[in-house]
């Protein structure tokens, strides 16, 4: 495994757990859980975006790692 | 007419007018608040009974006994309502017995209540102890109320400087196998929802004796197959448990690369991601 594909693999959990995060946030009946777990959300979208940008020099650095 | 015959006309009729009585005095007078309803309470009775029984009495007398001795609770009630006094007067005042950690006898000794009285009403109230007690004050309904001193009250999340996510209160959406729309609508969920949900679950729902959903769109189960076992709903702890292993593979990516500007961006993701756990998990906790 390189740590392409691991990160990969993070950046992959992590954007199904910004989905979770979203489906919850939308089915809590309370205002201030609802807030919590959105802005928790909206945490874990900006690491997303800022792995993808990692992946994405990786996969300039070292064009082998292309895929997905 | 024959006797036994009046006697059960006289009784239908008077359940339905103490029925119809009770249902317009409404909950304070079941839970006689105060010393007039008590009274009230034991007379209406009383006069449905004995009008019910007594064959050579007039059963319009005994209906017009009744309303009365409710009228006049209800009028009592309303301006009650309006007026400190009067309230004062017909419901009662409360008798403080200990003030400050420190018995009042002169009140016991007004209410005629003994030292013996005033330990069982607190050992009802499970205090064993007088000196435990800071305040406690005899209800007009002779209960005894009791605050105990602050370091025997039970310990609360604020005490702990804890940080506890409030919750709504769950809905029932099923009863005995059938779906209650009502409480359903109030939360917002269809009968396809719910039918998801206990797909989800495994069970169909002529098992469910009772199901709920709490205050993160959860639905519980209770099966009449008790052999069964349920999975209690695993999202959230599921999601907190993934949030923690990518901030540990963040840490772990920090450490392995060899660019400084990688390592950084990795490390203040970490972090940000640790902040955001901290604060999500006792949502998440479940």
């Amino acid at each position: 495994m390189t740590i392409a594909s691991d990160l990969k693999q993070s950046l992959a959990s992590l954007k199904s757990m910004e989905a979770a995060l979203s489906t919850i946030a939308l089915r809590t009946e309370n205002i201030e859980s609802k807030r919590t777990l959105h802005e928790t959300m909206m945490v874990v979208h900006e690491v997303v975006t800022e792995l993808k940008n990692r992946v994405g020099e990786l996969e300039r650095e070292e064009f082998q790692y292309k895929g997905f | 007419m024959p006797g036994w015959l009046d006697i059960a006309v006289r009784s239908i009729i008077f359940v339905v007018v103490l029925f119809l009585i009770t249902k317009w005095l409404g909950k304070k007078q079941i839970s006689e608040l105060s010393f007039f309803e008590y009274v009230n309470g034991i007379t209406i009775g009383s006069i449905g009974a004995e009008v019910a029984m007594g064959l050579e009495r007039n059963i319009f007398h005994g209906i017009i006994g009744i309303v009365v001795f409710a009228a006049i609770p209800f009028l009592a009630g309303l301006l009650s309502l309006k007026n400190k006094k009067f309230r004062d007067l017909v419901e009662g005042k409360g008798s403080v017995f200990i003030k400050d950690g420190k018995i009042m006898e002169d009140n016991l000794k007004k209410e005629r209540y003994t030292t013996d009285e005033l330990l069982e009403l607190l050992r009802r109230k499970d205090v064993f102890q007088v000196a435990d007690v800071e305040f406690a004050v005899l209800e007009p309904t002779g209960d005894l109320s009791v605050m105990l001193k602050k370091e025997n009250q039970p310990l609360t999340a604020k005490d702990l400087n804890l940080i506890v996510p409030s919750v709504k209160e769950p809905q029932t959406v099923i009863m005995d196998g059938e779906v209650m729309d009502e409480p359903l609508a109030t939360i917002g969920r269809s009968r396809d929802w719910l039918h998801t949900e206990l797909e989800k679950l495994g069970v169909t729902i002529e098992n469910v004796f009772l199901g709920q959903v709490n205050s993160y769109g959860e639905l519980t189960v209770d099966l009449f197959d008790d052999k069964l076992q349920v999975a209690s709903p695993q999202e959230r702890p599921l999601i907190l448990s993934t949030l923690k292993k990518c901030q540990a593979d963040l840490e772990l990516f920090a450490l392995g690369t060899e660019s400084t500007e990688a390592k950084q961006m990795y490390t203040k993701n970490s972090e940000k991601l640790q902040e955001a756990i901290d604060k999500v998990s006792s949502i998440l906790k479940g």
